[in-house]
């Protein structure tokens, strides 16, 4: 998993639950890393699933809830790194739609080795939008954070619901409707 | 400050420093990463730069030594380019004074060649372009061209090319072609209407001789002597002579054209032939396979086994001759033979016998054209003939005819 998600992760445990709670996680965590991230690493997914665990823990809230948040917190990330991937769009629809052709197909580009969901578009219309996520890391949350994101960047809003396909969360489907 | 609070910034900054550290071993192996990849793209640039220069050069020879004329031009028709060639050609040299192509055109094919430009830069290219220009020095000359468009990067038609031949010569010369094949024509029929009209006027005359020889003859009768009337016999045979000479002639000029609608059984044409020449008791003519029936020309075929079998027993000087006629069939063609054990040819021979008048032995009534009709009917089904002899002993004709 790219060091970024690693990096921005604990930047917004420390601005949420302070210094110590990052401390307690990566106390509590058995890492190869010993903790140590930098945005331009790539480090082991089980890492990262320590960490979460962890922190739902201490915390008392839910994993899913956890990747809720920061992934509505990893869209301003990605917004202020790539700019003009988002400029190409005008459409919160139209942009999720082309998750699996055209910003994956970026996302490569820069890093080869990324190991990356996938989001099978079943049906498609003006305001509605049906996909089928698939990945073993079961981060369909992370997915719905930067999906309500992307609609309030484009100033709209819409009423997702997640159907689990498969109960450990590896296959989800997503019923995207625009309001 | 608890003891625990300081513990937990220490590790933190800890953590802090190695990612710092971690970042810089990974940023300096991405540079050094980065730098052999630009190491490797000057190179690169550099084969690419010394292989357009090759490029460039080739080009530019092609454009200078082309023996065409080379021009380029852009849509509006405007020259921008020319070779020497073009110069020499055209008259004119963009060098001096700016030159459009519709000043070139000849105002007679001025339709042709707009509509054929439209077609250029429709459909990018055209071939075997050929009409008239008017150079500079108010000549006219014919051109072949073919051009093409070149295009920028975004796929618009930005100029065209053209490799231009002059053909005014070419041209000049098909006509010429044109009209001394006609006049040929014209004068092959004329040959051989003449060589009719010759043939039955000579041969009106020598019937009179021979009319008036008879009459002389016979009005002196008790007068000759024994050496006149052996005379008069030798005038009688050469007006003989004479005469089958003149038919000869006229058969041969009457050859170049043939039917091949018939159905023509080569068998039953042979036999038949047998019976009507006069064959001496001591040659024998055998048919070794059953020759083939064949489309064709009955009194062509008549005429060329005719002349093969009576050569064959006119150069007979054996006690006991004969003659084997042969045939053979191939995938392509017909393969006869005609052999027989007469005086046989001499190989310095073998090639001057097909031509008119030429007689190897003016002794034995030969008027020399036998072969030469033979070879023309020969060559008129698409077929060859030739000869394989042994002086004294024997010849074998063979000839070949081309199935349909």
């Amino acid at each position: 998993m790219k060091g970024i998600v690693f990096t921005e992760f604990l930047d917004l445990v420390e601005h949420k639950f302070g210094l110590e709670m990052v401390d307690k996680i990566i106390e509590q965590s058995k890492l190869d890393s010993q903790g140590v991230y930098t945005a331009i690493g790539t480090y082991e997914f089980s890492e990262m699933l320590q960490l979460l665990q962890h922190l739902s823990r201490n915390t008392g809230i839910s994993i899913d809830n956890l990747l809720l948040v920061y992934a509505e917190h990893f869209f301003s990330v990605l917004k202020d790194s790539y700019p003009d991937l988002l400029n190409i769009y005008t459409d919160p629809i139209e942009m999720i739609a082309s998750i699996e052709n055209h910003i994956h197909v970026e996302v490569r580009k820069i890093y080869p080795d990324a190991e990356l969901p996938t989001f099978e578009i079943e049906e498609r219309t003006e305001q509605s939008l049906i996909m089928i996520y698939k990945s073993s890391r079961a981060m369909h949350y992370f997915g719905l954070g930067l999906m309500n994101k992307t609609f309030e960047h484009f100033n709209a809003s819409a009423s997702i619901v997640l159907e689990k396909i498969k109960d450990d969360g590896t296959e989800v489907k997503f019923i995207i409707t625009k309001n | 400050m608890s003891q625990n609070q300081i513990d937990i910034l220490q590790r933190a900054l800890h953590r802090e420093k190695l990612a710092r550290k971690q970042a810089e071993k990974i940023l300096e192996s991405k540079s050094l990463e980065l730098f052999k990849i630009s190491e490797e793209l000057k190179d690169v640039n550099n084969k690419l730069t010394s292989l357009l220069d090759e490029k460039t050069i080739q080009l530019q020879g092609v454009f200078e030594n082309i023996n065409d004329a080379y021009i380029v031009i852009d849509i509006r028709g405007n020259v921008v380019k020319m070779n020497d060639t073009a110069v020499h050609l055209f008259g004119y040299n963009i060098k001096e004074a700016p030159i459009n192509v519709k000043s070139l055109v000849y105002k007679e094919d001025y339709k042709y060649a707009i509509n054929s430009f439209k077609k250029l830069l429709s459909n990018g290219s055209f071939l075997n372009y050929t009409a008239r220009i008017f150079t500079k020095k108010k000549q006219i000359k014919w051109v072949h061209i073919n051009a093409s468009v070149i295009y920028n990067k975004q796929k618009k038609p930005i100029a065209a090319q053209g490799i231009i031949r002059d053909i005014t010569k070419a041209k000049f010369s098909a006509n010429l072609i044109e009209k001394q094949k006609k006049a040929l024509e014209k004068s092959n029929n004329e040959l051989q209407e003449y060589a009719h009209i010759v043939s039955h006027d000579l041969k009106s005359p020598l019937r009179s001789i021979d009319s008036l020889v008879n009459w002389i003859k016979e009005d002196n009768k008790e007068k000759f002597d024994v050496d006149t009337l052996k005379n008069f016999k030798l005038i009688e045979a050469t007006l003989e002579k004479m005469e089958q000479l003149i038919s000869d002639i006229l058969d041969y000029s009457s050859i170049d054209s043939t039917n091949r609608t018939q159905q023509i059984d080569l068998q039953k044409l042979v036999l038949d032939l047998q019976k009507t020449l006069f064959i001496p008791t001591n040659i024998s003519i055998k048919i070794h396979n059953k020759l083939p029936t064949i489309k064709g020309d009955k009194t062509k075929f008549q005429q060329l086994f005719q002349n093969l079998i009576v050569n064959a027993i006119k150069f007979n000087d054996k006690e006991k001759g004969f003659i084997e006629i042969d045939f053979l069939e191939k995938q392509r063609y017909y393969q006869f033979s005609v052999r027989d054990n007469g005086i046989g040819i001499d190989e310095k021979y073998h090639q001057s016998i097909f031509k008119i008048f030429h007689s190897l032995d003016a002794k034995k009534g030969s008027s020399g054209i036998g072969l030469s009709i033979v070879k023309k009917i020969i060559t008129l089904f698409n077929g060859d003939i030739w000869v394989k002899s042994k002086l004294g002993e024997e010849t074998t004709f063979f000839f070949t005819l081309k199935k349909q």
